[in-house]
């Protein structure tokens, strides 16, 4: 009920809307709303341009430099391309007005030795230069932290991949053992000893240990492995023990 | 007697020459009376005070009162025997206009500030000698158009300091930049650096001198032009100038049109869903 009613309403709006919009149409008493004019007597902004001018005055008393070329920026947000027309424009103004100082006899440079007040007082200028010192120690200090995770990373690639080099070559070493062992006892007494390898020297291989430790001989005087390696050999090794 | 006087006349003929022939000290001589209104924020302030004390032929006064002492301001400038007047007026604590006036009957420009860096910002590493003459850079594009040429005129004779100013120092460290982007003038001021930049000694011979920023910074809207002092009738309007009022509220309407338009657009919709209701599905009551 009170949706239809709503609906009602609406619909009634919506009729008297049009019906003002057509007398508005309609009515001859709407004049077009006059356009705004913004004053700009350009006539008199010469003249008083003109009365102005200091035209007795030799440049060296107003000292004003107009850039050559205009400034075009695209986008006015584009902070850096903005800040660097600005430099070039005044960048060019100085180059203009040394030459015309020249001419006119007045000396530029301020000598090194010419000491006076100065706009920002000392201290400030200590402020300043505090701060850039401190960015470029957090910069630096930034870079070093850098520096040593890189080199940390570098280093454990390379802790690495010395193991693995070292892996390989024991491999290497026991596959070499193991061949010259089957050719012996296979009893080719005639083959060249290609790895000239001294079969007297074996020691049956470490036992898997690393370089530098020792530990017990067996009986043929290969090394034995330790305790707790037999058990686990015994109880793991070539596919585990037989249930 | 007659000779006399002759004589005498023809005497302050040839001085009258002399004088002509040299410049018009009424052209060089230029002062500045700065004044702000009540109001002034503290950057406002001191912006205000950089300015003086780059502008050796300033004279700072006391505050006053916004709406009512406009008129004294010709009246000050002629009691402190100034010709230009910078008048910092602060609105609602927050909007800061610049008056750039001739005091007896010249013209006067009303600007709206915005963007004010001021010189204490640490970023701004440059320094100069206190009163110093400044070489003003001004962009091309203010000789396009008149009002813009009268400006230029302007600035010219109130921020360039006269050559014989009694707190000015002699030689040139530092440069003004006036330039127009975006139909404002931006204002920056660079320290010449004729110094190598890595090893701090002489500059090789034909080396380009470097700008370090000082400060401060801002910029300028124009709004209006006038031909008398802080007043009479408008040579040149901005049609770009939109008040800080005007956006403020626009701002507000548009925040206070997001609710309506969310109810309108909530009716909308239940409108919409009741002249097109769903069809029947015809499968509606195979799986019960």
């Amino acid at each position: 009920m009170s949706d239809d009613e709503h609906m009602y309403d609406e619909s009634m709006m919506e009729d008297e809307e049009t019906a003002l919009e057509i007398a508005a149409l309609q009515s001859e008493d709407l004049l077009p709303q006059p356009k705004k004019v913004f004053i700009n007597h350009k006539a008199a902004l010469r003249a008083l341009v003109d009365e102005l001018s200091q035209k007795s005055l030799k440049w060296i008393q107003r000292c004003d430099v107009t850039s050559t070329e205009p400034i075009v920026v695209d986008k006015t947000e584009n902070d850096l391309d903005r800040e660097l027309k600005f430099y070039q424009q005044g960048l060019e103004a100085v180059i203009q007005a040394q030459a015309e100082v020249k001419k006119a006899g007045v000396p530029f440079s301020r000598p090194d030795d010419y000491f006076a007040e100065m706009v920002k007082s000392d201290a400030h200028m200590a402020r300043i230069r505090q701060k850039l010192l401190d960015q470029q120690k957090g910069i630096q200090n930034s870079e070093e932290a850098k520096k040593q995770r890189e080199l940390r990373k570098y280093g454990k690639k390379i802790e690495q991949e010395k193991l693995r080099e070292r892996e390989d070559q024991k491999k290497a070493s026991l596959d070499k053992i193991a061949t010259i062992k089957k050719r012996l006892r296979s009893g080719d007494l005639g083959e060249v000893d290609d790895f000239e390898i001294d079969v007297d020297s074996d020691d049956g291989g470490s036992g898997g240990r690393a370089k530098g430790v020792r530990g017990k001989k067996g009986k043929d005087g290969k090394m034995m492995p330790n305790k707790k390696r037999q058990v686990k050999n015994e109880k793991f090794g070539f596919g585990g023990k037989k249930r | 007697m007659a000779t006399l006087y002759k004589t005498a006349k023809s005497e302050y003929q040839d001085v009258d020459d002399v004088l002509e022939e040299r410049e018009k000290r009424s052209d060089i001589k230029q002062r500045i009376l700065m004044v702000a209104s009540r109001g002034v924020t503290f950057r406002q302030r001191h912006l205000m005070n950089d300015l003086e004390v780059l502008l050796p032929h300033s004279k700072k006064e006391s505050k006053v009162e916004a709406k009512q002492d406009i008129d004294l301001l010709n009246e000050l400038a002629e009691i402190q025997n100034c010709n230009n007047v910078f008048y910092f007026e602060a609105r609602k604590h927050q909007d800061l206009y610049l008056w750039i006036a001739r005091a007896p009957s010249g013209p006067s420009v009303k600007f709206h500030v915005q963007n004010i860096h001021t010189m204490d910002e640490l970023k701004m590493t440059g320094n100069c000698l206190r009163g110093s003459r400044p070489v003003l850079s001004f962009d091309s594009n203010f000789d396009s158009e008149p009002h813009l040429q009268l400006l230029k005129e302007i600035f010219t004779q109130t921020f360039g300091v006269p050559k014989g100013a009694r707190k000015s120092k002699p030689f040139f460290d530092h440069v003004f930049t006036f330039s127009i982007v975006d139909g404002r003038i931006w204002f920056r001021n660079f320290q010449v650096v004729e110094k190598d930049a890595q090893t701090g000694g002489d500059m090789a011979k034909n080396a380009k001198p470097t700008l370090v920023e000082i400060g401060p910074r801002f910029v300028l809207n124009t709004i209006r032009i006038f031909e008398g002092s802080f007043g009479g009738p408008t040579l040149y309007e901005n049609p770009r100038y939109i008040s800080p009022n005007v956006v403020r509220a626009a701002v507000l309407a548009q925040k206070a049109t997001k609710y309506a338009s969310r109810v309108a657009s909530t009716q909308d919709r239940e409108a919409r869903a009741r002249a097109n209701p769903l069809p029947t599905d015809p499968l509606k009551d195979v799986f019960e």
